[in-house]
């Protein structure tokens, strides 16, 4: 696993998280450009995917070295996860079930009266998901 | 399909400069090279150029077919070795453009011609040169393959013969089509080959079944591209699919991606004759092919299909032959997998990847296009120089915004603005990264005018976007225009930066920040104008609305003592023009909303206003915020710019930025202006978010005097409470002892620019518990006003007499002690009060006896206060009717002076008078005298207490003009008891005339009894209402003096009874007693042989009326010489209880019987 993010509806990033910190950045301009995808996606689905309630959107783009997934909320909520293109242990079911668990797990966080949504996800429920679900993969 | 190629393949490229602008349509194109020879200038060159460009689609006569051209001024001639491959990729015409002057050079420059045909020679189908300059015989001579013109401006036949090289290079084209597409039969047809294969053919087997249908499969794909150069589509779509077929069931596969690379193309050109190279390939061909013409060069092609074209396969094959738009990309992916696997094929397969994107695109299939672009960035061709580096990212970049991925297209432009400064570049080109980074702003979706920040969000205020990445760019901004040598560029970068991520700046990095800011700064201070770079896009100036962050801004009104007023009869006269009602709900509420734009109070010209903003400085560190000054509009406004410090993130700081209107009028404060970090800024209130403002619009009346007030006396400390919305601006103290009287000097000096026309005083005495007797404040205005009007500058005076009279009872009971002395009130005078002996009231008053806690007792302080107001006006402010009003405080401490802490009274000889008994004491420090009227002054040392007596005449009170007669209706009956007891304390205030003095201090004042007179103390002094005259014979008999009378002779007595009071008395029976008084304390009243009665000793007096009169008569008989005294009684029961005793006072009688005379 190197990254995971939480983008909101207005597509700035409300959480992100990378597991080796040095060289950031990069994962940054990864995520952002993975937008352009799942913008794509999300409108190619366009209303008849609606129904189906399919959020999973399976793979953006592979890059040499990684794998970027992505996940949409109805409320265009998007998850994006970068991970090691080498792990091959990482299924499309694992995968979807980790965005699942994010999911349920950012749910939380919007339950949270003081949160403001909007704002960046300082909370450390949610962060100590996300460190537990890097250590999982990793 | 991410996994079509295989990438661990290492590519050794022979054909290695890729064109990226490739489109499907230059399938069907044929390449012409167009170069200079010898010196030509730049400029000639590409005018020529442009000028051949512009014509790149030409119809040909006889065969209605269309032929379009492609120019280049460069091509690497090893691109040309794969023109057998893809006959597009083939030179086959070069047109030479030189300069020749003279015959003597034509031969050489022949030659160069000759050489430069050389290149390219072995595919050239024709060739051109373009002379220019050379003029007489060699131009003379008429050759095919040379055109002459004097000039470049003279040369109106280059499109003709342009024209007619391209009908030249149609003919070769059409006979070697036909000479290819004929010669299957029988003939060995040639293996065409790519430049890598053919060392793969060396002893190949040329007879297998397997090598010639490889042959016949390539020569068909030839074919076809030919076909297609021709305008024969629908032959050539035919050919391709031969080819296809063929080439596939012999593994062919290089050539087999070749084939369906055509037929894809051929089919692309059928499906979408407005072509799929869009915009970019219109610049390519640097404008020469206009619009209209793009869109017509496919006509031909498209009338071909519509059956005018003779040719019959066209119209069989037409249908099934050509693709349909999915089967396009399919193709095109079967293509493009087959070209990865030959490593040499890399600029091939690039090429397919970028025309099947662009296809993609036309198609809107944004998704399969990316893959087929993540497809094309892996391709790893050989070592790329840094500038085909920058143009592969920049012509990736360019797809990606085609297909729609902006945020991919602005990574792959910022990729390729690095790369044009990336170390290993010797001269970087920091213009060219400046000019890229500009153009990925959008993919960032950042702007560079800070407005446009808060827009568009949920909630306005807060920062939108990818925080991290959009940083990032603004940062090689600021480095790319430092570098560029722009710092103006640089400066407005930063600010930008600052002011628009400063919520994600960490501390350190707001440091570094601003540090290089101020940098900047230093050499070229920020601005607010519009920055305009030379490609026309401006950058808006970038205010810094967060250093500080205002959050509150509130207008002052000036302070009370400059504040103007409406005089009263104007401001009337506005309220009923308004309307005819005094009071009515519907203007209130009117006045209500204009009270939101407009704020209820003035601004003076000339005068110093006051804008009060709340700041907060968001920095770590101090800010210093210099030129802080107001911006407005409506009134000529000086504003006075002021410094201030913040302490690092400051909690909420009261700045107060001060200006000067200078004209009158309405005034709006839009803004205030800044410099931080050495960046000025306007910041506009309307633009600020968050901003609370009790609106910011003022007038600003014309200009008023100002008026300054100085006293003699010190300056206190003292602030009165302010009541009922007074503002005292000077406050003034004085001590005086109870009594005293002191002038108040008060110097009015005009310190305004206006001449002080009109001044008015008055004073108001703040309440308070003590009771105040006499005028407090006095003063006579006239003479200062006779100074008026008082000239900027000039001084004038006023004088003010402060006079504290206050209650010197000392608070006691008095009512008690007066009670106590009985005597004083109804005893018999002894004697004179003179002769007695005035005994300390310590003596009487154990209880005051220590000294201590009499002076803590008595001497507390008190305090009065008044307010005198000052309202002055003039100039033009005065003639629009408004007044200032300058509020003087003064504060008076009473220390008491003298108390009389006892009052009682003693009757005198006379009836008519009586002894006030007063005991004074003195509460100062210092010793002190004090006098009456009459009297000898009493020296009392500190703390000491005497008695005084006064003599005084009784008080007629009744002929005390009752002036409260006509508002007695409205007060109670107690009240007007204390008013009428307070006159007649006045009354015999003024007939003691009390004074104390301390001569240690010099000072002196009244004393006065007013308070402390109660009604029994009245009563005695008041004459009584029933005048009693005793006459003895005939004479009245009232004082000490004894009337004489002879001895044997009856005396005439007489009592008179004269009513002044307001009822009927009466009737009384009196009885004289006559008694000797021994000197010694014995009374002996056994005179009945020494005085006998003429008739009775018992005298009646009738009821006597009001204001009546009545007498009675009796006689005495003195038998013998002596002091005789008359005791005139009442007889009991006679006297009318209800009357008060004093009102029975009747004088005594002293008698002297004197023998008879000789």
């Amino acid at each position: 696993m190197a990254q995971i993010a939480v983008i909101a509806k207005e597509n700035y990033p409300l959480y992100i998280r990378s597991t080796p910190m040095e060289n950031e950045l990069k994962f940054h301009y990864m995520v952002h450009t993975s937008l352009d995808v799942v913008d794509e996606k999300i409108s190619a689905m366009g209303k008849a995917l609606v129904d189906q309630r399919e959020l999973y959107l399976g793979l953006l783009y592979p890059t040499e070295d990684y794998k970027v997934y992505g996940y949409v909320t109805n409320s265009k909520v998007k998850f994006v996860m970068v991970v090691d293109s080498s792990n091959t242990a990482l299924r499309d079911n694992e995968i979807r079930s980790m965005f699942r668990k994010l999911h349920n797990s950012y749910t939380d966080v919007m339950c949270n009266p003081f949160y403001n949504p909007g704002d960046r996800i300082q909370s450390r429920a949610f962060d100590n998901m996300v460190t537990s679900m890097m250590i999982q993969v990793c | 399909m991410s996994n079509w190629r295989v990438p661990l393949i290492y590519r050794d490229f022979r054909m290695s400069v890729p064109d990226y602008m490739q489109c499907a349509e230059d399938h069907q194109t044929l390449l012409v090279v167009v170069q200079p020879v010898g010196i030509v200038s730049e400029e000639n060159f590409f005018k020529i150029y442009k000028r051949i460009c512009s014509v790149s689609q030409l119809s040909m006569r006889d065969s209605q077919r269309a032929l379009f051209i492609r120019y280049r001024h460069h091509y690497p001639p090893e691109n040309n070795e794969w023109g057998d491959f893809q006959t597009h990729r083939k030179v086959v015409g070069l047109i030479t453009i030189t300069d020749c002057f003279s015959a003597k050079d034509w031969p050489q420059t022949f030659e160069k011609f000759h050489m430069q045909k050389e290149i390219y020679g072995s595919t050239l189908y024709d060739s051109r040169l373009f002379v220019f300059g050379l003029q007489g015989e060699v131009a003379e001579q008429p050759r095919p393959d040379v055109a002459f013109y004097p000039s470049y401006e003279d040369c109106d036949s280059v499109e003709k013969r342009i024209e007619d090289f391209i009908e030249s290079l149609f003919i070769v084209l059409e006979s070697k089509r036909l000479d290819r597409a004929t010669d299957k039969s029988g003939d060995k047809i040639p293996l065409l080959c790519v430049p890598f294969e053919k060392k793969d053919f060396v002893g190949l087997d040329t007879d297998s079944r397997h090598y010639k249908k490889r042959c016949q499969g390539r020569m068909r794909k030839h074919v076809g591209d030919l076909c297609l150069q021709a305008g024969m589509l629908q032959d050539s779509l035919v050919h391709y699919h031969m080819s296809v077929e063929l080439l596939r069931s012999v593994n062919d596969f290089l050539w087999l991606g070749a084939a369906l690379e055509g037929l894809c193309s051929a089919s692309v050109i059928y499906h979408y004759p407005g072509g799929t190279g869009g915009k970019s390939r219109a610049l390519r061909l640097q404008g020469s092919s206009l619009p209209a013409e793009a869109a017509n060069r496919h006509r031909p092609g498209a009338l071909t299909t519509n059956g005018i074209n003779p040719d019959t396969s066209a119209e069989i094959g037409r249908a099934k032959n050509c693709l349909s738009p999915e089967d396009i990309i399919d193709k095109y992916k079967e293509a493009i997998s087959y070209y990865s696997k030959y490593k040499n094929a890399g600029v091939i397969e690039l090429e397919a990847c970028v025309k099947a994107v662009r296809v993609l695109a036309i198609q809107k299939r944004s998704m399969e296009a990316s893959e087929f672009l993540q497809n094309a960035v892996y391709i790893n061709l050989r070592q790329l120089s840094e500038e085909e580096k920058i143009q592969r990212y920049s012509i990736l970049s360019e797809l990606y915004q085609l297909i729609g991925f902006h945020r991919k297209s602005a990574f792959f432009k910022r990729v390729a603005a690095m790369q044009c400064v990336a170390p290993s570049i010797a001269e970087p080109g920091w213009r060219a990264c400046y000019k890229l980074l500009l153009e990925t702003l959008p993919g960032y979706s950042l702007s560079l005018d800070p407005k446009d920040f808060n827009k568009g969000t949920r909630c306005p205020g807060t920062h939108r976007g990818w925080a991290a990445v959009q940083m990032r760019l603004l940062h090689e901004l600021v480095y790319a225009s430092r570098r560029m040598g722009n710092p103006a560029l640089s400066v407005r970068h930063l600010s930008f930066l600052l002011q628009t991520m400063l919520d994600f700046l960490s501390d350190q990095e707001k440091k570094d920040v601003t540090q290089s800011l101020e940098n900047y700064t230093s050499k070229c201070p920020g601005t607010m104008e519009l920055l305009t770079l030379p490609d026309g896009l401006t950058l808006p100036p970038v205010p810094f609305t967060k250093l500080p962050i205002v959050k509150h801004v509130k207008l002052l009104s000036l302070p009370a003592s400059l504040r103007p007023h409406k005089m009263k009869s104007l401001l009337g006269q506005n309220v009923s023009a308004k309307s005819p009602f005094i009071y009515s709900p519907i203007i209130a509420h009117n006045r209500g909303e204009e009270k939101n734009k407009k704020i209820d109070f003035q601004w003076v010209q000339g005068d110093v206003c006051e804008v009060q903003l709340m700041v907060y400085n968001p920095m770590p560190f101090e800010l210093r915020v210099e030129n802080m000054g107001l911006l407005t509009s409506g009134v000529e406004f000086e504003a006075l710019p002021a410094a201030l410090s913040l302490p690092a993130e400051s909690g909420l700081y009261p700045v107060t930025l001060v200006g000067v209107p200078q004209t009158t009028g309405t005034i709006t404060v839009n803004g205030y202006r800044t410099t931080v970090f050495g960046v000025f800024s306007d910041c506009l209130l309307d633009n600020l978010l968050g901003v609370k403002t009790s609106g910011s619009t003022v007038e600003v009346i014309p200009a008023l005097p100002r008026l300054q007030i100085s006293t003699s006396l010190p300056r206190s400390a003292h602030s009165l409470q302010p009541s009922s919305g007074d503002e005292i601006s000077t406050n003034v103290s004085v001590q005086l002892y109870n009594g005293e009287t002191q002038q108040l000097i008060i110097t009015l000096e005009n310190i305004g620019m206006e001449p002080l026309e009109t001044l008015e005083v008055t004073s108001k005495i703040l309440p308070t518990k003590e009771k105040l007797y006499g005028d407090f404040l006095n003063w006579k205005l006239e003479e200062t006003l006779a100074q008026f009007p008082l000239q900027p500058g000039k001084v004038a005076t006023l004088a003010i007499s402060i006079k504290a009279k206050l209650d010197f009872s000392c608070q006691e009971n008095l009512l008690q002690d007066l009670s106590d002395d009985g005597i004083s009130v109804s005893g018999f005078p002894l004697s004179s009060p003179f002769r007695q002996v005035v005994r300390p009231r310590v003596e009487n008053r154990p209880a005051t006896a220590p000294e201590g806690s009499k002076v803590g007792d008595l001497s507390h302080l008190k305090t009065l206060e008044a307010v005198l107001n000052f309202k002055y006006s003039g100039g033009p402010g005065h003639v629009e009717g408004y007044y200032r009003n300058l509020s003087l405080g003064l504060h008076v401490e009473v220390e008491p002076s003298v108390f009389f802490t006892r009052v009682s009274t003693l009757p005198a000889t006379s009836t008519r008078q009586c002894h006030l008994l007063l005991d004074v004491f003195n509460s100062t420090e210092h010793e002190l005298t004090v006098s009456a009227r009459r009297n000898e002054e009493l020296i009392l040392h500190a703390g000491e207490c005497q008695r005084m007596a006064i003599q005084v005449d009784k008080f007629n009170f009744e002929s005390i003009p009752e002036s409260l007669g006509e508002n007695g209706q409205f007060a109670n009956p107690k009240q007007l008891e204390e008013e009428r007891q307070e006159a007649r304390g006045l009354e015999i205030n003024s007939k003691l005339d009390i004074h104390w003095r301390i001569p240690s201090l010099k000072r002196s004042g009244e004393a006065s009894v007013e308070g402390l007179l109660n009604q029994l103390v009245l009563e005695h002094l008041q004459l009584a209402p029933l005048q009693w005259d005793v006459l003895v014979d005939g004479q009245l008999c009232d004082c000490d003096a004894a009337a004489a009378c002879p001895v044997g002779d009856p005396v005439r007595l007489e009592v008179r009874l004269t009513n002044r009071s307001p009822r009927c008395v009466g009737p009384f029976a009196l009885t004289v007693v006559p008694f000797q008084d021994h000197q010694n304390g014995v009374r002996n009243y056994d005179l009945q042989d020494t005085v006998s009665f003429v008739g009775s000793s018992t005298f009646h007096l009738e009821a006597v009326q009001p204001s009546g009169q009545s007498a009675c008569l009796g006689a005495l008989l003195f038998l013998y010489t002596g002091d005789f005294f008359l005791h005139i009684r009442f007889q009991e029961g006679s006297r009318s209880k209800e009357l008060p005793p004093s009102w029975f006072c009747l004088p005594s009688v002293h008698v002297r019987a004197l023998g008879a005379q000789a």
